[in-house]
């Protein structure tokens, strides 16, 4: 029983990272009608960000985790200003193209630069143990730190003038517009919060999983399950998206085998597209 | 005075003399210049079988791997372990997966938009893992791939994808005039409109989308028994769903020669680029992608259309 429990722990740890990048997608493809399919690369980038902020200026990994939200927020603020904002008007495809020549355009820059090799940052390692359960402490500490800027995301979205008018844009450009809401000034603050939160995501996974250029892959795969799952534009749906996916994985990887866990993204996309392509929660 | 022989005819005799001279080369051209054609032709069929379903419906498909590698690795295991000769290999593989896709068109293509692109791209990373795993490695020889020999020539693989090539730009020159043509642009315009013109938009959906399916199976086939050897990563590849896509963008998206200009340029970069730039090819690929489709989405037949340089016709 306690196998379990810690299994189930370790799941939801993984789903709440998982969880932290979804919600980054689904806010971008929810309030600014993009679909940032290089989103990530971003996650990657931030682990990047971590690691060389550890080794080469010895920056402690937490405040590597606290100073990538507002890099990432102004780096995405100035892509979307220059880029993406022209595509707002366009077919939603031609963003998801474009995005996705951006995706290749990153991984690559950073193979090339930083090469292949496996990178981890090592702080934090060894366990501990809480109330008869063996934890990791680096998962722990991911998991508390994907909480925290979770609720502060929920709290700022909630009673924020900013958050409100996010919202307000989210549910219907036009009346916002109206309303006296500058939709293209929010749209690019929801950009670089997007991308401020795959950057935080991608330093927290760095923390305790290996990095490398390609990984935004297996996150974008997750991030799509989450925001399906979730319903788009749900940002509720996605906390609870990425603890399913989270917890999922951890399950499958541990009764299957890891490659199996493999497909879990895919399955649940096609499975709730058909089923219920609205989401599992309600809005 | 009256012309030698009306513009039709003009047309008909120019068209004869490239298809004599394609046919040809494999007699006087070294082996580097078949094999680039060959592959120009592949990714001609690719970019083709992608346009005419995504291109006339606007449905945009992130899934033509999995059309490509499904078909491949019928074929190829076909070849392997049951010794068939590859000229009834390819159809046999290509077939299926024209049947498999009535199946999945009539299930996804009730998805719409950016949904219908995710779910493809789910399906192709679902297939590519379910072929590597040891569940099924019976059949599919799991994660480690299928080396085969076919016992064709280089010649005769290049006169089999340029009668493929040719067919292919044939029926998408026939479709681009035909009423089931006009339905797809139709769709892609304003779906609910076209419904409600009485046009049954999943049935023809799904026609165009077996036969792209099918057309871009047989040059998967063709392809893998050309490179004498498939795996799950190598099959299922996103870069089979994208180099067409790119190729498509760059000649004119929803155009008959488009696709075919877009694979001749673009295979001429790909050369130059991988010769010279290995380590940044895909970093200049994804560049490419997004100076497309900010600055040139129509492609380089639409820009000449719009200039007045070609004349606005479906038909080119």
């Amino acid at each position: 029983m306690a196998n379990f429990a810690e299994l189930f722990m370790r799941g939801l740890m993984l789903g709440s990272v998982y969880a932290l990048v979804g919600m980054g997608l689904t806010l971008v493809w929810g309030v600014v009608g993009l679909v940032n399919v290089a989103h990530g690369e971003f996650v990657m980038l931030g682990a990047y960000f971590a690691f060389w902020a550890f080794s080469l200026l010895h920056l402690n990994p937490l405040f590597s985790v606290a100073l990538a939200i507002p890099v990432f927020f102004v780096a995405g603020v100035l892509i979307h200003r220059q880029i993406t904002e022209r595509l707002v008007k366009e077919h939603e495809l031609s963003a998801l193209i474009l995005t996705f020549g951006m995706s290749i355009l990153i991984w690559n820059l950073a193979q090339f630069f930083w090469t292949n090799t496996y990178r981890s940052v090592p702080y934090l390692t060894g366990n501990f143990t809480f109330m008869g359960l063996v934890l990791s402490k680096g998962k722990t500490v991911s998991f508390v730190l994907a909480m925290v800027i979770t609720a502060a995301l929920f709290l700022f979205l909630k009673y924020s003038s900013w958050g409100k008018a996010i919202r307000a844009t989210s549910q219907n450009p036009e009346v916002a517009l109206v309303c006296g809401i500058d939709t293209m000034k929010m749209r690019m603050i929801t950009y670089g919060m997007g991308i401020g939160l795959g950057g935080a995501a991608g330093a927290i996974i760095s923390l305790q999983w290996v990095i490398f250029p390609q990984m935004g892959a297996s996150y974008i795969s997750r991030a799509f399950a989450i925001v399906v799952l979730g319903g788009l534009g749900n940002i509720h749906g996605a906390l609870a998206g990425g603890l399913i996916i989270g917890t999922l994985e951890a399950m499958v990887t541990q009764y299957l085998s890891a490659k199996m866990a493999q497909i879990i993204p895919s399955v649940t996309i096609l499975i709730i597209l058909l089923v219920r392509p609205t989401g599992l929660f309600k809005k | 005075m009256k012309a030698l022989l009306s513009e039709k005819n003009r047309i008909w005799l120019g068209i004869f003399v490239l298809m004599a001279f394609l046919i040809s080369i494999p007699f006087f051209a070294s082996d580097y210049w078949i094999t680039l054609l060959t592959l120009i032709l592949i990714f001609t069929v690719y970019s083709s079988g992608w346009n005419v379903f995504s291109g006339l419906t606007g449905y945009t498909n992130f899934g033509l791997a999995w059309s490509i590698g499904l078909s491949g690795y019928v074929s190829s295991l076909l070849i392997a372990d049951y010794g068939f000769f590859w000229l009834f290999a390819w159809p046999v593989g290509a077939i299926f997966t024209g049947i498999v896709s009535i199946g999945v068109g009539y299930i996804l293509l009730r998805i719409k938009g950016v949904y219908f692109a995710i779910s493809m791209v789910a399906l192709t990373e679902g297939t590519r893992e379910l072929f590597g795993t040891k569940y099924l490695k019976t059949v599919t020889h799991g994660g480690i791939g299928v080396p085969f020999v076919a016992g064709i020539g280089l010649s005769t693989l290049y006169w089999a994808i340029l009668v493929l090539a040719f067919f292919t730009i044939v029926i998408c020159y026939r479709i681009s005039f035909s009423k089931f043509g006009l339905r797809l642009l139709t769709i892609r315009e304003d779906e609910q409109a076209a419904e409600t013109l009485g046009i049954h938009t999943t049935r023809e959906k799904i026609i165009a989308f077996i036969l792209s399916a099918f057309l871009v199976g047989l040059a998967g086939s063709i392809h893998f028994t050309y490179q004498n050897y498939i795996d799950p990563s190598f099959a299922f590849n996103i870069q089979l769903t994208l180099t067409p896509i790119v190729m498509t963008l760059f000649g004119g998206v929803g155009t008959v020669f488009g696709p075919l200009i877009g694979a001749t340029l673009f295979t001429f970069i790909h050369e130059i680029l991988w010769a010279e730039l290995t380590l940044l090819y895909m970093a200049v690929f994804g560049g490419i992608l997004m100076v497309l489709i900010l600055f040139f989405p129509q492609g380089l037949l639409g820009w000449l259309k719009e200039r007045g340089i070609l004349p606005r016709s479906r038909k080119i």
